[in-house]
């Protein structure tokens, strides 16, 4: 059989419309590589099914395109993993998502650095206010102390005027006195010789002057002690004057004088019993 | 690198073997229809060449680096994988069944034979029913129905010789209809 007859034969058709043997098909495509006549005979027929059949199309039904496709889709997804290790995904919140969370977050920073500022507000008031009461409570505590010791005061002078051993001698105003009106107390305690004065009424001395009380022993005026008209308590204590027979006050230069000026001799009194 | 609007045939075979779902989606456009038309001719049923037309399109894509140009043109090969494909079908239980199933609805209905849809007059068929008819049954056998020669001899009860013979002259005159 040559070429020619091997053409003519219809195995050219049978081959290609897939109907031919194996060993037909295997001697066909052996003439194909070998002759180059075969093998246009086989690409003329080929292309004349092709044309005419795709002249003969029925339109499959439409979605069945999306249905190959979505099976392939996966099916080429499955091998790039298998195939390649791709780089993992990198989560990017969408934009919408970072607006969110910037707004939230600077509604937040707000809030927070409006609270500081009251607080902070707050906490400038509480100083303040604790300042207030610190230095109110000082006042207080030195009121305190002031009416304490005055308090003790009274009490010493309370504890001495109930003393049975005390002597009172009350001294008056003398003839000529610069003060017509003026009124001292010495309580003298018998046992222990102690001094107390209570001025009832002197006049206030100038800031150089200072009222000097005198102790009358033997004739002769004795200093008793330099009397302070500043001090709070009733009674104040003076010089210890073993033995006496009058008491007498006169206004000296301050510090007190060794003998006692007699112009300015204000109040005395005589110890009786 | 996409390509867009037409493919040369050597063009498409080399996008397809990359895995260019573009040319992947150009051949489906492109063939579909052929393809689908020779499946509904050997099946006969449009849900059944529906399935079959996916699975086909589907070994396609798999099998494309299988496909041989010196063999023959893209069309062809896939011409024969959707023929296989659908014979199969064909011979499937499934299908089996289904056909029992319809005939027996057919029965009981007594449907007009008028209202079945006539595959006849579309594609190959259509050029088929130029032959003289000792030969369209002998290519319907062949080709529609997957018979081997050595079935059709048995089912036709003629020599193996005359059945090669007589399927060779009717493919002979075949290509002068194609023409």
């Amino acid at each position: 059989m040559n070429v020619e007859e091997y053409i003519s034969s219809g195995i050219v058709e049978t081959c290609v419309l897939g109907l031919a043997s194996p060993d037909e098909t295997e001697e066909f495509e052996r003439m194909c590589a070998a002759h180059s006549e075969v093998r246009a005979a086989r690409d003329s027929f080929e292309l004349r099914l092709e044309t005419n059949l795709l002249r003969e199309a029925t339109q499959p039904p439409k979605e069945l395109k999306s249905r190959i496709f979505s099976e392939i889709g996966m099916e080429s997804e499955e091998k790039a993993v298998q195939t390649a290790s791709r780089p993992k995904p990198v989560l990017i919140p969408r934009a919408g998502y970072a607006r969110y969370v910037a707004a939230a977050s600077f509604i937040l920073l707000a809030g927070s650095v409006l609270i500081n500022l009251y607080l902070l507000n707050q906490y400038k008031k509480s100083i303040a206010q604790y300042q207030e009461l610190l230095s109110s409570q000082n006042v207080l505590v030195q009121n305190n102390q002031v009416l304490q010791t005055r308090l003790e005061s009274f009490q010493t002078a309370i504890s001495l005027m109930k003393n049975p051993d005390m002597a009172i001698v009350k001294l008056g105003a003398v003839e000529g006195s610069p003060a017509p009106h003026g009124m001292a107390t010495v309580y003298w305690n018998s046992q222990s010789k102690d001094v107390y004065l209570l001025v009832n009424q002197l006049p206030k001395p100038s800031s150089e002057k200072q009222y000097q009380l005198w102790a009358m022993v033997d004739g002769k005026p004795v200093d008793a002690g330099m009397i302070d008209m500043n001090e709070a308590a009733p009674f104040m204590k003076l010089k210890n004057i073993p033995r006496a027979e009058a008491f007498a006050i006169t206004l000296e230069k301050k510090g007190g004088s060794p003998v006692p000026t007699m112009d300015a001799l204000y109040v005395m009194g005589k110890v009786t019993g | 690198m996409g390509i867009t609007g037409t493919y040369t045939e050597q063009e498409l075979i080399q996008a397809l073997k990359a895995r260019d779902e573009q040319a992947f989606s150009y051949l489906y456009d492109h063939y579909s229809g052929p393809l689908y038309n020779i499946i509904l001719q050997i099946v006969r049923k449009t849900e059944v060449a529906g399935d079959t037309l996916q699975e086909v399109f589907i070994n396609i894509w798999r099998k494309i680096d299988s496909y041989d140009p010196l063999k023959g043109r893209l069309f062809t090969w896939m011409l024969n994988i959707s023929r296989n494909a659908a014979i199969d079908m064909l011979r499937s239980k499934n299908y089996q069944n289904s056909l029992k199933n319809q005939e027996i609805t057919e029965n009981v209905y007594s449907i007009d034979q008028a209202s079945q849809p006539s595959y006849d007059q579309i594609g190959l068929m259509k050029v088929l029913g130029k032959l003289r008819p000792e030969q369209r049954v002998l290519i319907e056998l062949a080709y529609f129905k997957g018979y081997t020669q050595e079935e059709i001899a048995e089912i036709e009860e003629i020599p193996l010789g005359t059945v090669k013979t007589r399927i060779r002259n009717a493919l002979i005159q075949l290509r002068e209809l194609i023409k």
